[in-house]
């Protein structure tokens, strides 16, 4: 019993708060897909998100606009991915890798601009009070767990309840039948691709505002990429999402546990990238994408 | 039949391909990027006047100039070589650190054998970690429907903290407070070209490289199925072509190149193996190859053009404190435009428009 | 008043003149049929009315009153409903789901499935249209599918019905139970636009017909009574053609390539149950069927694509097996039924094309390198001898009209003589000119002793081009006879099961 106390729960929590990113640029992910736009950007969303959550944040002195200006960092990478994709018909594959490469080489020059230093920034008002309360693992979040849990469950239902998700899905399979059937397509897919911006931008103001307090060089390292796989394994349903990105989280934990326990550091760092690779050859074989990633209206 | 040769060449001029495209996508991302240096302080005109004196002023800046575009090469024609059988291989960087950590294992053994058998087999010890650690990405593709992309963004992390354990561990340097090997033997370094810089023979080994990647994929018969796989699997496999087996080698192929991105940095330029030695080169190839528009000996030229603004740009860091990172944002722009000529296109037409209308407006007021 | 007119439509595109100054116009309450070859411009002409791609020239009217149609939420209003020819229906969605989308019902911010699946239902039962409103449509069968593209229009309250080659999919039955849907529809005052190329269909359904050819509008608004197919055929094609002509073979040889046992589960469903087959050289065997009965599997089996869960293959006796590239130098010659996904790689060149499948061969390669020249010089005759219409065979196949693609794939599987030819639609979307020119190449190669087995959703191909026809249903070989046994509506009940057929072997 002892044990489980001192090892186990401060893990679970940890697990819990390194996954809470994880969830937001997924849920964003699958709105993404389910228009039929491939979500390979999100690693960009999610650092422009980073990076703008500390500016603002930098410049206001306050975490709250810090973490408006992230979404709005996040909804820009979005907005730029959808007018390419979908306006311009540019591959998505391509275009996510492309702004990927925007997003470090953009955050790493402006960084230098703004700070003058190239690795990290300066420290920033950020998020430092938890929730409390007596239930353990919960108590040690901030009020972002409650965010989290607000964005799964309204995602789901907005997803798969409403008129909007309705069309969104219908897109996303097929759009030419959705463009047949009088949908405006384009609109759908730009609405799509900007809610992942936004949930990725705050996925990343996470990361640098309540994991941390400052902006450090290649912030998000590689969990954009992650949290594609998650989505993946979560077969592009928020309520899915959850446990597969819990499953992450928990490794990201157990690494960070392990850190200094004797097992050279760089070794146990691969755990998370392993298990990403683990479910890409095992978990996801029979996912079906929606039939319509890709795919234009008018081809 | 006069006046279907004329739609038909308009209809050419109407598509934006190739060079063209490359050239004005680059232009337009010197251009935005001239902005964002402008807005933050410094003087375009002088940081770009600066690094062409920089890249070229001297035999010393050619000299750099050569060195940084010899990676780049690689990693572009690693990654362009890949994109023919359709496949991005994000996971260029990681086999450019096997493919060194490879060249280091063996260069810096001393095996008292004379310079044309060690270096080689430095060389190939590169290729060959390269080749299987790209290889892996393909056959996860292949036998469980991997997504490449992610598959190889993960192995990039993994490849680079495995050198890094290493160098921090079994293969570290004696007595070196720095995470690296010890040097590699005189025996299996590359021979430089002037004695006092870092460029080597390596430059030429590329060029070669190009070349031969072109008469591969045009003149063989497998260069020809993995054009087939990457542009149709299902007539390629119809055909009797086995996917599988393109896919995997095209990515073996692959991964070899960028290993000797990674063998030839070590054995050419700091002659031994340094952790965290690469400065981006596998990404940076992904903007070589589209500027390269693809085309392997295209590869050569946009190596150079982003050699010379690597190599200026750090000329320009040291005199002026300007980031070198803008470089990288030339090149992830040149990235997007390449890919977007319908944008391109269009940003071209807005000019194009503005200054039809202006005419327009001098006529009406003439 | 006339419920639609169409005034001086012009459609360019970089290369042709899709549509030039049509005039179209049709009645309140008629069935009137758009007649024409593939890309004489009917599929386009429509979709300018239905708001998918917009004129460069000309005026639409509807009830008389001039409208803007630029996107198909305009046409919808103005009660104008389309069943296109690939339908446009999502799979993994349901009845219901496929059909209210766009116009959905709500209940506060959420879609009332409840009302929407009621609503459905009523009008399923209303038409007779015997399809479950919760079902996905992946469980339809093509006929109920276009049923449901059908409700799709009439819940948005269409006046106007536009059907894209409605039965090029169906069954002669299924064609008689659409020609009663429509009929019943004109009764209630819809009025319907039928784009078809076929004749006989023209004359059973429709009370007038405008022909189209080459973008041009031959003849506007004849009424069908009076008409001849023969004067329907001149106006359509421009030229007189007898797609009657035909000779068969009742001396056939040996048998060249037998099929038995041959089982394929999919995903544990069974999709080829004990099916044999046999055919003989200097015989063409035809597989008569509707889609989606086991036809594209059992081509990928005979190719050597596919590995069944049983089967004994004996190609002139002898057992064949492995993979597609063995099954080629086998001499198993293979049509692929569709062009574009299996035939061509359409970026490459006609050369590069011509010789897929065979590019290992000695004559085009040595030890893995190309011989450049001995392949230009083949593609340059075989596009001479196979009449390709191309500037020369550096130009990308993807330039090319799907007859000549077509001809390309017909040219490479011919010039490497195989003893069997899987052909599997080998005429599917090409001119009448190109089908005539392939089909003569068929009966040629017939004629040399060749073993053919004619894999076609064409019942007129396969009852013209066959020695002897055979019927699949349900992965099954369900009658196999000489060609002159069976009319078309007997093959039509053995195609869907209705009647199990008799048959002796050959």
């Amino acid at each position: 019993m002892g044990i489980i106390l001192t090892y186990l729960i401060p893990i679970l929590a940890s697990t819990v708060s390194m996954s809470t990113p994880l969830i937001f640029a997924s849920v964003g992910g699958a709105f993404s897909v389910r228009s039929g736009v491939m979500a390979l950007g999100l690693e960009s969303m999610m650092m422009c998100g980073a990076f703008g959550a500390v500016l603002g944040s930098y410049y206001s002195g306050s975490f709250v606009v810090g973490l408006l200006c992230g979404m709005l960092g996040g909804m820009l990478i979005g907005l730029f991915h959808a007018v390419l994709c979908v306006r311009y018909k540019v591959n998505q594959v391509i275009s996510g890798i492309g702004l990927n490469l925007l997003a470090t080489a953009i955050t790493t020059l402006l960084m230098q601009i703004v700070w003058g230093n190239k690795g990290t920034s300066e420290m920033v008002d950020s998020i430092d009070t938890s929730i409390g309360g007596p239930i353990p693992i919960i108590s040690e979040q901030s009020f972002n767990f409650f965010v989290m849990i607000a964005v799964v469950v309204i995602g789901w239902i907005v997803l798969f309840k409403t008129r909007y998700g309705l069309r969104l899905r219908m897109v996303g399979e097929n759009p030419r039948a959705a463009s047949s059937m009088g949908l405006r397509v384009h609109a759908l897919k730009y609405s799509g691709v900007i809610i992942c911006g936004i949930l990725a931008g705050y996925g990343g103001a996470f990361l640098s505002l309540d994991q941390l307090n400052m902006f450090v060089r290649d912030m998000t390292a590689g969990r954009g990429y992650i949290a594609v796989a998650i989505n993946i394994l979560g077969r592009y349903n928020p309520l899915y999402i959850v446990p597969c990105a819990l499953l992450f989280g928990f490794c990201d934990a157990v690494q960070i546990y392990l850190q200094g326990q004797g097992v050279p550091s760089q070794l146990i760092q691969m755990l998370p990238y392993l298990a990403t690779l683990l479910v890409l050859a095992f978990g996801v074989r029979h996912i079906q994408a929606p039939a319509g990633v890709g795919k234009h209206e008018d081809d | 039949m006069k006046k279907k040769n004329d739609v038909q060449r308009e209809n050419r001029l109407s598509r934006l391909d190739g060079a063209p495209l490359s050239i004005i996508s680059l232009l337009i991302s010197i251009v935005i990027s001239a902005v964002i240096l402008a807005v933050s302080g410094y003087n375009p005109f002088e940081a770009y006047s600066a690094i062409i004196a920089g890249a070229f002023g001297s035999l010393r800046g050619i000299a750099q100039t050569l060195t940084q575009a010899t990676p780049l090469i690689f990693t572009g024609l690693a990654f362009t070589l890949a994109k023919k059988a359709n496949l991005i291989n994000l996971g260029v960087e990681g086999q450019l650190y096997m493919g060194a950590l490879g060249a280091a294992i063996v260069g810096t053994v001393d095996l008292h054998l004379p310079m044309v058998i060690h270096l080689p087999l430095a060389i190939l010890g590169g290729l060959i970690l390269g080749a299987l650690f790209g290889a892996l990405i393909g056959f996860l593709k292949v036998k469980f429907g991997s997504n490449e992309v992610v598959a190889g963004v993960m192995l990039n992390t993994i490849a680079t903290l495995f050198v890094s354990y290493l160098l921090n561990g079994p293969m570290l340097a004696e007595g070196s407070s720095v995470a690296q090997t010890e040097r590699v033997v005189e025996s299996a370094r590359l021979p430089r070209i002037f004695q006092s810089y870092q460029l080597t023979i390596a430059i030429i080994i590329a060029v070669i490289a190009c070349i031969l990647v072109r008469w591969f994929i045009n003149r063989t018969t497998l260069g020809y199925e993995i054009r087939c796989v990457g542009l149709n699997p299902k007539a390629a496999e119809t055909a009797g072509i086995s996917i599988g087996k393109v896919l995997i080698l095209s990515m073996c192929i692959s991964g070899a190149i960028a290993g000797m991105a990674g063998a030839s940095h070590v054995l050419g330029v700091d002659r031994r193996l340094i952790d965290g030695f690469s400065s981006g080169y596998g990404f940076n190839g992904i903007a070589v190859s589209a500027l390269a528009a693809e085309n392997p000996v295209g590869v050569i030229f946009a190596g150079l053009v982003f050699g010379v603004l690597k190599a200026g740009a750090m000329e320009l860091n040291r005199s002026t404190g300007i980031p070198t990172e803008f470089v990288d944002v030339i090149q992830s722009m040149v990235v997007i435009f390449v890919s977007a000529p319908l944008l391109v296109k269009g940003m071209l037409h807005i000019k194009n428009n503005y200054s039809g209308k202006k005419a327009a407006k001098v006529a009406k007021e003439a | 008043m006339n419920a639609v007119e169409m005034h001086g439509i012009v459609k360019q595109y970089p290369l042709v003149r899709a549509l030039d100054n049509v005039n179209f116009e049709v009645e309140k309450g008629e069935i009137h049929s758009i007649l024409g070859e593939n890309g004489a411009g009917k599929s386009t002409l429509m979709n300018v009315l239905y708001g998918m791609t917009t004129c460069d020239e000309g005026e639409i009217l509807i009830d008389g009153k001039k409208v803007s149609i630029k996107h198909p939420s305009q046409a919808i209003a103005l009660g104008i409903g389309m069943v296109h020819q690939h339908f446009m229906l999502t799979p993994v969605m349901t009845v219901t789901e496929n059909i209210i989308v766009g116009s959905e019902p709500v209940k506060g911010p959420f879609v009332d499935y409840k009302t929407a699946s009621k609503k459905v239902a009523e009008m399923i039962e209303e038409y007779h249209f015997g399809i479950d409103a919760n079902a996905r449509v992946q469980t339809l069968s093509v006929g109920q599918q276009q049923r449901v593209e059908i409700l799709k229009a009439l819940y948005r309250g269409a006046n106007i019905l536009i059907l894209d080659e409605p039965t090029a999919v169906l069954t002669p039955q299924e064609v008689e139970e659409l020609f009663v849907v429509l009929r019943d529809l004109k009764a209630a005052g819809k009025s319907i636009i039928i784009i078809t190329h076929k004749l006989k269909e023209t004359q059973e359904i429709a009370d007038r017909v405008s022909v189209l050819r080459a973008g041009v509008m031959i003849d506007s608004g004849l009424p069908v009574k009076g008409c001849s197919i023969n004067d329907l055929a001149l106006m359509m094609v421009g030229r007189k053609v007898d797609l009657s002509f035909t000779r068969h073979r009742d001396d056939p040889g040996d048998v060249a390539f037998e099929v038995k046992d041959l089982n394929l589960t999919i995903q544990g469903v069974p999709v080829l149950k004990d099916l044999a087959l046999k055919v003989r050289k200097g015989q063409i065997l035809g597989i008569a069927g509707i889609e989606g009965n086991g036809q594209t599997e059992l081509i990928e089996v005979l190719t050597g694509l596919r590995k069944p869960d049983s089967m004994t293959l004996l190609k002139d006796g002898e057992p064949l097996s492995g993979n597609a590239a063995r099954f080629l130098s086998a001499g198993v010659g293979h049509i692929p039924e569709d062009r574009l996904k299996r035939g061509l790689v359409t970026p490459l060149s006609i050369e590069d094309n011509i010789i897929l499948g065979y590019h290992k061969l000695n004559k085009f390669a040595n030890r893995g390198i190309r011989k450049a020249g001995a392949i230009h010089s083949f593609a340059e005759e075989k596009v001479e001898e196979f009449k390709v219409k191309t500037p020369n065979v550096l130009e990308k196949c993807s330039s090319l009209s799907g007859g000549n693609q077509q001809k390309v794939i017909i040219a490479r599987v011919f010039s490497q003589d195989p003893d069997v030819l899987i052909a599997a639609q080998p005429t599917r979307g090409v001119d009448v000119g190109a089908q005539e020119f392939i089909h003569s190449r068929l009966l040629d190669l017939r004629d040399q002793g060749k073993a053919i087995i004619l894999i076609s959703a064409d019942l007129d191909e396969v009852r013209r081009l066959s020695d002897r026809v055979a019927v699949i249903y349900d992965g099954r070989i369900v009658a196999e006879s000489n060609h002159d046994e069976w009319d078309e509506m007997e093959l039509g009940l053995l195609m869907t099961g209705g009647k199990e057929g008799g048959g002796e072997s050959a």
